[in-house]
């Protein structure tokens, strides 16, 4: 029975928390992107269950709630000719993996009778876990992809793959990094690594060059993995109609929301726990309780600048794309790694010349580096020869 | 040199800029504000909102000469039917791209607006769920019948009859359409009652033609009658 308890209390914050969090951000998410475009954004819906939303509208705050109800009432089109089963099990394999990786972010809720916190799952291998099981999503796009029969779906599903899977290799890249820092796997070491110092931001890797290097590397790498602009290719909705989830609608719709924005919080969660110090964060030392909230806080300014770029950059082409993640992120993440083992090495030394030295040395060579690359991967761009027209 | 991703921080803070001037700067507003607040009952038609008169003109989804949803059916003043301008010639309905216009032709014929006596559309259908708004029935229409309605409060629980609008809800009067498009509506009139005038002074002119035609047609006969007479001296 307590062993029943003790599961509930780990696992349903998260099943509560991360939902509800998904409801806010699209409502976030369309409120953002509407007044980047001057608009003003869902604004009429009100209190749910009042007659035309009651008389106060609460900013629209009760869309999400409008959209779901609408979501789960909808009819459930399956077309003739698609595999039903796989069209089925789809969007649910892309819900589980996502909320599964919710388990391993140092997330601790303080509520139980012992002073001790809680966290879903402590794992020593967290990070590889991380990426071992959202690599999962992969194959639930491309199931969806494969099973709706329909050529934007199969296009937008092989789009993904290539897109994932290239991604993914500058995003493991850029967290060996931390790791190599650190020393462990594990997601709570690396988090309370970063926690202490002079200051409350002395220690987060973002503020080292090569951690800050990887950051960025890492950033890109993760909205191309959970399909976000300007890497949304598999489901651009002005080529392929909605892409992998053309043939998706009702409930089976709404899950595959749910797991993109699921996955979306894990992949910043992570982003969170390796660079930007987890929990940490003023007060924690009154109220230990905070760390839950700075580490949602945080997460939610990643969330913030990724729909800010949705709202400022165009889609690329899937040969700036491919191009982007081989010849650019790739390069750039192994030497990064080199730089990082040098600079370990040389703070190692407990000089403060040498890290001052190692740290202005590692960002102009990182800097260099990437600038030189861009350079490399430049377009040629030659005047336009005309053969047949004047 | 420029910065490495100095161009996407000059986008970010361009749509920054806009992000937080669209708060404080309301002419940065794209759209109009819907005048209907929460717990108003819900509008009925498209000209009832905006509802004041400041408003209004501010508002350009209705007041904008050229905005346009589905079409609708023109007629003058008086009855709708008595005064209706198609004459079910079908040339929409034949270059509907969509193919969502459905006409039945009436058997009879019927004198309206003292032309003469013509075919009306016993029935014509238009399925707004099809309609894309091309505009091109406008543009085909030799009889200035069917234009382009700004109404878009179309929502209807039934979405296979609701959204078939049938020839009388279609039927609108000149005058509506001169409220909902002012600018369009006087261009149009000016240029019907032109060619009116135009197709009038032709046929004044082809009535003149042809009678000065058989004035002379008589005068040469007169004269070749005269020959004849004096022929056989």
């Amino acid at each position: 029975m307590s062993l029943v308890l003790d599961i509930l209390i780990a696992t349903v914050p998260l099943l509560v928390i991360f939902p509800t969090l998904f409801a806010f951000t699209t409502w976030l998410e369309r409120k953002a992107l509407a007044r980047i475009q001057n608009r003003v954004g869902p604004d009429k819906v009100g209190v749910p269950l009042t007659r035309y939303g009651g008389r106060f509208s609460l900013f629209g705050l009760g869309q999400p709630m409008a959209d779901g109800i609408k979501m789960l009432f909808k009819e459930n089109i399956v077309p003739r000719d698609a595999d039903r089963l796989f069209h089925l099990l789809a969007p649910i394999l892309a819900l589980i993996p996502a909320m599964l990786v919710l388990c391993f972010l140092p997330l601790e809720f303080p509520w139980t009778d012992s002073l001790k916190p809680v966290q879903a799952f402590l794992l020593d291998g967290a990070v590889i876990f991380f990426f071992a099981i959202t690599g999962l999503n992969t194959l639930a796009v491309f199931m969806a992809g494969w099973a709706s029969r329909n050529k934007y779906s199969l296009l937008g599903g092989m789009r993904a793959i290539a897109q994932m899977v290239s991604y993914e290799i500058p995003l493991v890249l850029s967290a060996v990094v931390v790791v190599m820092m650190v020393g462990d796997l594990n997601a709570k070491e690396i988090a309370d690594f970063q926690t202490g110092g002079k200051w409350i931001v002395g220690n987060w890797f973002l503020f080292t060059p090569w951690g800050l290097a990887a950051f960025v590397i890492f950033f890109i790498a993760s909205l191309a993995e959970t399909n976000r602009s300007p890497f949304d290719l598999p489901e651009a909705e002005s080529e392929l109609v909605a892409g992998y989830f053309t043939e998706y609608s009702g409930f089976k719709f709404a899950l595959f929301f749910l797991g993109e924005y699921i996955a979306m919080f894990a992949i910043s969660g992570l982003a969170v726990t390796l660079f930007l110090g987890g929990g940490a964060g003023p007060g924690l030392d009154a109220a230990p309780w905070l760390s839950v909230v700075w580490f949602i806080a945080k997460i939610f300014v990643l969330i913030g600048v990724m729909i800010w770029l949705r709202g400022t950059l165009p889609r690329l082409r899937v040969d700036q794309l491919m191009g982007f993640a081989w010849k650019f992120l790739l390069p750039l993440s192994i030497l990064n790694i080199l730089v990082a083992g040098f600079a370990w090495h040389a703070t190692q030394q407990d000089s403060k010349t040498i890290t001052v030295v190692t740290w202005v040395i590692s960002l102009a060579v990182l800097y260099m580096t990437a600038k030189g690359l861009n350079q490399l991967n430049r377009a040629k761009v030659r005047p336009r020869n005309y053969r047949y027209a004047e | 040199m420029s910065l490495l991703g100095g161009g996407i921080l000059k986008g970010m803070a361009v749509t920054l800029r806009n992000f937080v001037g669209s708060y404080f700067d309301r002419d940065r507003l794209t759209t109009n504000d819907y005048a209907w607040r929460a717990g108003d009952s819900l509008p009925q038609h498209a000209g009832e909102y905006p509802k004041e008169e400041g408003e209004q003109l501010r508002d350009t989804t209705t007041v904008n000469n050229y905005s346009r949803n589905f079409p609708m059916l023109l007629h003058d003043e008086g009855e709708p039917m008595d005064s209706i301008r198609c004459v079910a010639c079908q040339i929409c309905e034949r270059e509907c791209p969509p193919q969502c216009i459905y006409i039945e032709k009436s058997e009879d014929k019927k004198e309206r607006g003292g032309n003469k006596a013509q075919f009306y559309p016993a029935k014509f259908d238009i399925d707004v769920s099809v309609c894309m708004s091309c505009q091109i029935c406008v543009e085909v229409c030799p009889f200035d019948a069917i234009v382009m309605n700004s109404q878009f409060e179309l929502s209807t629980p039934d979405r296979f009859g609701g959204l078939l609008l049938r020839r009388d809800d279609l039927l609108k009067s000149n005058g509506y359409y001169h409220k909902i498009h002012p600018e369009e509506a006087a261009a149009r009139d000016q240029r019907m009652a032109e060619e009116k005038a135009a197709k009038e002074a032709k046929k004044k002119a082809a009535a003149e033609a042809a009678k000065k035609k058989a004035e002379e047609n008589a005068k040469a006969e007169a004269e070749a009658g005269n020959e004849k007479q004096e022929d056989p001296q």
